[in-house]
């Protein structure tokens, strides 16, 4: 599904973050990157999702046999790829409701499929709002606007668990949560395993990989890929720690 | 020297004295026609503003000065297909009672006054004047135009009709009161109408003035309000003239004693608009709210102009303006509060926020508070940026496209203005003509 080949990205004052990433990506795997923090985990969020301020130096990306790198940030959403922000935007006067309809219809026409109209819209979001405790209310509210840290992370999830993306990447999805809204959102991205979707979940903590068990874990350090295993990889990092890479 | 005055006149003035007369059919009482030359005296010494003068800095006077815009003549317009079309369009879709001027003359045919509550006049200026002379000619006459008012001096001396509203105390309103304003003449002439609205005691009630029209035209309107004691009034104005047209508005409002005035301006169409409020807060704790938005591009230009004068103790001012700037577009806000000697505890908050997008679209404002009260709470703030990138980008990663992603943040930026209209079916059709006119923005 994807392909990551020798990926080099620096930031546009020059100073390189990922330092030749090679990850192969398949479909109905649920995938950990793990690392420590400033090892170019959310860089690399960021580098697949598309957003502006990074320069990929080298190294390509290859998602469902097109070159992601040259697709614009909205194109690959419609192409299927999602991405849960670690600090989601807070968008004053936008109504999640709204926001939420006009991404999914965007979508879906993109796929040539019928708009939801306000009724089928309502049908399916009340679905997942309960599977996530969410409260309706939210859908009333400007997106993110006034939301607790964990509202944010469950809204994340709600999106993803609405778009049904082909490839979720989850960027620290379960920093700040309490036990409760971890389980939580664990329960809604194990609810969206499935044999045609790939997720990927970034984090810096084994916490969540308690709760949803990954295929396959990668230690990120350094900008590169230094460690690849199992889920037993992540309960022995969780012992041992991370290894500080001297910076020299 | 000229018929009218025996002083030099202006030269750019000297057109306007030449038609003067001529544009009215019929014969005027005396008061009237003294009230008219003394109007046209005042502008005759006075010109067109220059843009050294701080109030007229921001707009560009020049269409007005390249040649003259005469009062247009009496024709009776025949109202065809585009005027019922374009009426639909800006009109509210609920009942309302509706008054309709075409070119600046009252259209009885159009309009829609009956089942009024009882007790409540709304009608024409110029039926108000033979038919209620006794309220009309005071007022009008206190209203001479003082020194810094050329535009409502050319009103008052050319006005040819307008809409009179005389609530009586007690009295709520309860349907919209809606105004509407259509210009079929594009012949470059000018439409000045004059209008008054009077709240008695403790009365309410909502109305909603609308400017559409089609053409080349200059409007000139004028309209005063007077709260009396404990008085609500909620003013809407939207804004949609010919591409080409020139708007200017003038608002004068005196408060009463614990009254409240509501006024809000969604200005989105028309070459030159200009959106000037003067509110004399004269009774103790009269509270007014003037709010607004302006979306603007091409080369439309746009000026918002308020003054709130609090002459006594406890009263309240909210300003919240927002603005919207792309293409080669200017916008200005200038907003000016001052508190008196012994208006103590005024409570008076002004913000003017704007969205400059684009590198050749201007935004100025100047927010400006004048306190000669030691006890009072004023603040005002002004900002002006572009979209949020952030936002920006967190929308398109759910897949909408950059340009419907950026409709989606200007829409919310205006909207969170138009959310402080009370009434949720003029809300929603203000922001029905934002999203027409977004649809339309940066094309």
């Amino acid at each position: 599904m994807l392909e990551i080949n020798n990926l080099h990205a620096r930031l546009t004052d020059g100073r390189e973050i990922l330092r030749g990433i090679d990850l192969s990506i398949k479909a109905g795997e649920v995938y950990a990157i793990m690392g420590p923090n400033g090892s170019g985990k959310s860089t690399l969020a960021a580098v697949l999702a598309g957003r502006d301020g990074y320069e990929v130096s080298e190294g390509t990306v290859t998602y469902l046999g097109r070159d992601l790198l040259s697709m614009p940030a909205d194109e690959r959403a419609r192409e299927g790829l999602f991405l849960a922000f670690q600090y989601p935007v807070e968008i004053p006067g936008v109504n999640n409701m709204y926001f939420l309809r006009t991404a999914i219809n965007t979508q879906r026409r993109h796929r040539g499929e019928p708009e939801l109209d306000a009724g089928q819209f309502l049908r399916i979001v009340r679905a997942k709002l309960k599977l996530l405790d969410i409260g309706e209310d939210l859908l009333q509210r400007a997106v993110n606007v006034g939301f607790s840290g964990g509202e944010k992370k469950r809204n994340e999830v709600l999106q993803m668990a609405m778009l049904e993306p082909r490839l979720a990447i989850l960027d620290e999805t379960d920093s700040g949560l309490d036990i409760d809204a971890l389980k939580l959102v664990a329960r809604g991205v194990n609810q969206q395993r499935a044999p045609d979707r790939a997720i990927v979940m970034i984090t810096h903590y084994q916490r969540l990989l308690g709760y949803v068990e990954p295929d396959r874990v990668h230690v990120l350090q350094g900008g590169r890929i230094i460690e690849s295993g199992d889920k037993s990889l992540a309960i022995e990092l969780e012992r041992r720690g991370y290894v500080v890479e001297d910076a020299a | 020297m000229s018929a009218v005055v025996n002083f030099p006149v202006k030269p750019e003035a000297r057109p306007y004295l030449d038609a003067f007369g001529r544009e009215r059919g019929k014969s005027e009482p005396d008061w009237l026609a003294g009230y008219r030359k003394g109007s046209l005296a005042r502008f005759a010494e006075l010109g067109f503003p220059s843009r050294r003068s701080e109030a007229w800095r921001y707009i560009d006077l020049r269409p007005l000065e390249q040649r003259p815009m005469l009062p247009a003549t009496t024709e009776p317009v025949v109202v065809g297909a585009p005027i019922h079309k374009q009426l639909a369009e800006i009109g509210l879709a609920g009942p309302t009672y509706r008054l309709v001027l075409i070119d600046g003359r009252f259209a009885p045919e159009l309009s829609e006054l009956q089942g009024l509550p009882h007790g409540v006049w709304f009608g024409s200026t110029s039926a108000a004047i033979e038919k209620r002379t006794d309220f009309v000619r005071p007022r009008l006459e206190a209203s001479t135009p003082d020194g810094v008012r050329p535009f409502a001096a050319v009103n008052g001396a050319f006005f040819a009709d307008g809409f009179v509203l005389d609530i009586p105390s007690g009295m709520t309103i309860e349907r919209p009161v809606e105004i509407l304003h259509l210009s079929c003449d594009s012949n470059g002439g000018s439409l000045h109408t004059r209008s008054l609205v009077t709240a008695g005691e403790g009365s309410r009630a909502s109305v909603i003035e609308s400017f559409t029209g089609i053409g080349q035209y200059w409007r000139n309107d004028v309209v005063e309000l007077q709260l009396a004691a404990e008085a609500q009034l909620s003013r809407v104005v939207l804004v949609e003239e010919a591409a080409e047209a020139l708007h200017f508005g003038e608002m004068l409002a005196t408060l009463g004693t614990a009254s409240r005035l509501f006024n809000f301006a969604l200005l989105l169409g028309g070459g030159t608009t200009r959106h000037e409020i003067a509110v004399c807060c004269s009774g103790e704790r009269s509270r007014c709210e003037l709010d607004g938005a302006f979306l603007l591009s091409g080369r439309q230009e746009s000026n918002v102009l308020t003054t709130v004068d609090h002459q006594a103790p406890g009263g309240e001012t909210r300003e919240i303006f927002k603005g919207v700037a792309t293409g080669h577009a200017h916008g200005a806000f200038q907003g000016r509060i001052t508190v008196r000697p012994g208006a103590q505890k005024v409570d008076a908050h002004q913000l003017s926020r704007n969205l400059i997008l684009g590198p050749r679209a201007v935004i100025d404002t100047k927010p400006e508070l004048e306190i000669y009260a030691d006890d009072v709470k004023c603040s005002h703030g002004a900002a002006v940026g572009d979209l949020d990138e952030a936002a920006l980008f967190y929308l398109r990663t759910r897949g909408i496209p950059g340009e419907a992603a950026r409709r989606m943040l200007i829409e919310a930026f205006v909207t969170e203005a138009v959310e402080l209209v009370d009434s949720s079916p003029t809300r929603e059709h203000l922001l029905s003509r934002i999203a027409r006119r977004l649809a339309i923005l940066e094309e």
